[in-house]
């Protein structure tokens, strides 16, 4: 007798470590991709503004007008504002502004016809995994902004 | 057990198939707001205006499913007031709008069905920009 309820403390034991385990697997990977997907979406959204704000804005040509510009647009990604406060916080957690890459199509005569905006290199933390993010998202707006020839990007 | 289980399916499905179909609203939003800009900024009164824009449409690279699909079906229509649309409109030269639509966007569910969800779900998007300025009005 005695015996007999040590064998059902013994099996309920070992069905709780397994369904435990099952459990706990199912819970982690859960919040794995469950992390990974709202950290994807952000990005997403976060693209899109930029691509949004990048074919509205005005286009200097010159390199430093350029490359200005494109971090003005990356800061929109990253930060939501163009032009943001010191202690900004980005849309997602460790994003940089160097993670954000801005390319433009641009006519024979230099004037742009596409912004794409893309997510280079970026990797979620989702504590028990990470996952890259590399070329995506990635998000082309047609340029439908004002063309300056030379000037001084503000 | 089975009431666990279920309820392990549910907590799984809602992370994964939600977080799926909620970025898959968010990818399709943005080619319909893209994709209406493109066609409207072809727009200049003439067939080879529409042709145009109809085309830079389709070029766009804009993917949806995490990035990884093309989008298909989708609809470009016209209009002059912003009322009456058409996909083959007579009066070219007062258009004024252009409207995209992306009907097909099938997110398959996976772990929402065998808990009684749907086998997909499906999430259409529109945007409506106008020519001079070009800009989204919708």
């Amino acid at each position: 007798m005695r015996r007999g309820r040590i064998g059902e403390r013994g099996h309920a034991m070992l069905e709780l470590a397994i369904s435990a385990g099952v459990m706990v697997s199912c819970l982690v990977g859960t919040f794995q991709f469950g992390y990974t997907f709202y950290a994807y979406n952000q990005l997403v959204t976060a693209v899109g503004n930029g691509a949004r704000y990048a074919a509205q804005r005005t286009y200097r040509s010159g390199s430093e007008n350029v490359e200005r510009g494109n971090e003005a647009i990356r800061n929109m990604v990253v930060y939501g504002d163009s032009q943001p406060a010191p202690d900004a916080t980005p849309v997602v957690p460790k994003l940089t502004p160097a993670e954000v890459e801005v390319r433009w199509d641009l006519a024979g005569d230099g004037t742009p016809l596409n912004v794409n905006v893309a997510i280079k290199g970026y990797t979620t933390d989702a504590i028990f995994r990470s996952f890259t993010f590399d070329g995506r998202p990635s998000v082309q707006f047609p340029y439908v902004g004002n063309y300056a020839n030379g000037g001084r990007e503000q | 057990m089975s009431v666990s289980m279920f309820l392990l399916l549910a907590v799984v499905g809602m992370a994964f198939d939600l977080g799926r179909v909620y970025i898959a609203r968010n990818e399709a939003q943005i080619f319909a707001d893209a994709a209406s800009i493109t066609a409207a900024k072809q727009l200049d009164g003439t067939a080879a205006g529409l042709d145009r824009a109809r085309a830079a449409v389709s070029a766009l690279p804009n993917r949806w499913n995490l990035g990884t699909e093309d989008f298909s079906g989708v609809v470009i229509e016209f209009s002059a007031d912003g009322k009456q649309w058409e996909a083959e409109p007579k009066d070219l030269k007062a258009l004024r709008y252009a409207r995209v639509t992306a009907p097909d966007n099938h997110v398959t569910i996976m772990f929402l069905r065998a808990v009684g969800g749907p086998p997909s779900f499906t999430v259409p998007a529109r945007a409506v920009a106008s020519t001079n300025p070009v800009r989204l009005t919708e």
